[in-house]
């Protein structure tokens, strides 16, 4: 049953424009005020900084283990996992939660508050602003067609049931716009913008850089490691190349 | 590490700056971006822009980062003056900033005056113990003053933080060699092989490091690392092919009169003499009589 509705011209452009033009307004006023907000407490722990070069180190040692001679790497590895002060290893009692840690750090916690703050309140505003002025009429048509389980996610403010799932309402447009003007933003604001939500929900859910955690992981892997020098294998493939090189 | 494409755009703008072509902004900037040393360019285009009021009110906010960048060349060309005007405007827009601090305690350091750039370094780092340009300056200027000591006390100070900056593995390997102290630097040669494997650059210094301390068994492990390098290199190397024949005669020497076991693991040894006569023939042929004899008196003493 697909009647062809002709939509006003003036839906076009009292919603459709008014809404995206509102919507990069938004997003360039949340990026200056969170660079304003940006307190200047950028001083990154001096543990965690040496902490995570530990890390680095760790890993690149267990990546070329094998270039190494033995006995370097054998004295390396009891320096990294020596039981009393080998630097990955993380006595039991100091192995905090986290997520304790980060809520007793009264800058970090603040900042989080703000970060979350900044991309919260813009969307609820934008939302319920949508959802006073611009519900209850079709405002534009996707032009392919679609199954009928999208109806109640497009077709929120519309009551009818028989509208083609096609003709979607304009919540649907502002939550095209908030996914997608993320590529515009990068090209007005520079590549660093606040804008990121998608991304930033992302980050969220993947929260929780634990250095004791991933100290304790790679003491374990390098416990694994087993060293087997490459050198040998070196020498014989130099003879191939000079042989190659001299005939 | 620079990439090569990021190579070819700095040559490429600066051949075009020099020829009179625009692009200096550009140039400028890219160079700030991969921390490349070309002062005296800088310092010339810099000085371009910045004398010109249009050209200056054309970068709008930039202008400061600008100013930063000509100080520091202007310091490293030695044009002292030019770099002291330029930090007090600095100072004057910027008055409690920690780089313009920075750049206040290196031009003391520029102007010889040691101990107040000690002290004004002191105290920036007591505010911010993470930032490693200044512990690096501080290093720099205890190698500058002479004081390889205490050079290597801050050098060890800012690799117990920042473990990972290879390229200060490699300052402290090479204050390690010119003082002699072979161990240290064989260690930090082989952290700088542990992150950067495939650079034949550090192979080779750690062979030659193991070959220096001697004793069989680093000779062995220093011919192992000359062949890696050959490996690495594709054979051209001519130092590392010398290494290798250098290391067999001395590996040689030591094992005379005992059994020849792992004489037969020596077998590159000839092929890069063969490698090296035919280098030699191509690249300096008036040189080829030395390089046979010198071989010959090698192999004689086996």
């Amino acid at each position: 049953m697909a009647e062809d509705l002709v939509l006003d011209t003036a839906i076009r452009d009292w919603v459709l424009i008014p809404l995206s033009v509102v919507m990069v307004l938004i997003g360039i006023l949340r990026y200056f005020v969170s660079k304003l907000m940006r307190s200047s407490n950028q001083v990154p722990d001096p543990k965690m900084v040496k902490e995570g070069q530990v890390i680095i180190r760790a890993r690149n040692l267990r990546a070329a283990a094998n270039y190494i001679p033995a006995k370097s790497f054998r004295a390396r590895r009891v320096y990294f996992n020596n039981e009393e002060n080998g630097l990955l290893y993380v006595p039991k009692g100091q192995a905090q939660n986290p997520q304790a840690q980060m809520f007793s750090d009264p800058n970090m916690a603040m900042d989080m508050m703000k970060k979350n703050l900044s991309m919260i309140i813009p969307q609820t505003l934008t939302y319920a602003w949508v959802n006073f002025f611009f519900s209850g009429f079709v405002a534009a048509k996707i032009p392919f067609p679609l199954t009928q389980r999208f109806r109640s996610m497009l077709q929120n403010g519309i009551d009818l049931s028989t509208v083609d799932v096609s003709y979607v309402s304009s919540r649907s447009w502002y939550f095209l716009n908030l996914f997608g003007l993320r590529g515009l933003f990068s090209l007005i604001l520079g590549e660093e913008n606040a804008t990121d939500d998608t991304q930033r929900m992302m980050q969220m859910s993947g929260f929780g850089f634990d250095p004791t955690k991933s100290l304790g992981a790679e003491k374990d892997s390098l416990d694994i490691v087993q060293h087997e020098w490459a050198l040998p294998k070196f020498e014989r493939r130099a003879e191939a190349v000079l042989k190659k090189l001299v005939s | 590490m620079v990439s090569k494409t990021e190579e070819d755009q700095v040559n490429r703008l600066e051949s075009q700056v020099e020829n009179g072509g625009g692009g200096e902004w550009e140039y400028l900037c890219l160079v700030r971006k991969l921390k490349l040393r070309r002062s005296y360019n800088v310092l010339k285009y810099g000085l371009s822009i910045l004398n010109d009021p249009k050209k200056r009110s054309a970068i709008g906010p930039e202008e400061w980062t600008l100013y930063e960048q000509v100080a520091a060349a202007a310091m490293d060309c030695q044009r002292l003056d030019l770099a002291k005007d330029y930090v007090k405007v600095l100072l004057e827009k910027f008055p409690e900033s920690k780089r313009v601090g920075r750049l206040e305690a290196m031009l003391l350091e520029a102007m010889g005056l040691w101990e107040e750039a000690e002290k004004a370094y002191s105290s920036l780092l007591e505010d911010n113990e993470l930032d490693p340009v200044i512990h690096k300056r501080r290093v720099a200027m205890a190698k500058a003053q002479g004081n390889i000591s205490g050079a290597i006390e801050w050098l060890n100070k800012y690799l117990e933080i920042f473990m990972v900056d290879h390229d200060a593995w490699r300052e402290l390997a090479e204050i390690y060699v010119s003082l002699q102290m072979y161990k240290q630097a064989a260690f930090c040669y082989e952290e700088l092989i542990l992150s950067q494997p495939t650079i034949p650059l550090y192979h080779l210094a750690y062979a030659d490091v193991l070959y220096t301390l001697g004793g069989l068994e680093n000779l062995h492990m220093a011919y192992k690392y000359y062949a890696s390098t050959i490996d690495l290199t594709g054979g051209k190397h001519t130092r590392a092919l010398f290494g290798i024949c250098l290391c067999t005669s001395a590996i040689d020497q030591l094992t005379r009169g005992r059994n020849k076991d792992d004489k037969e693991n020596l077998q590159l040894a000839p092929l890069s003499a063969l490698a090296l006569g035919k280098d030699y023939k191509q690249r300096a042929p008036n040189k080829v009589s030395m390089l046979a004899s010198t071989l010959r008196s090698l192999k004689l003493s086996s």
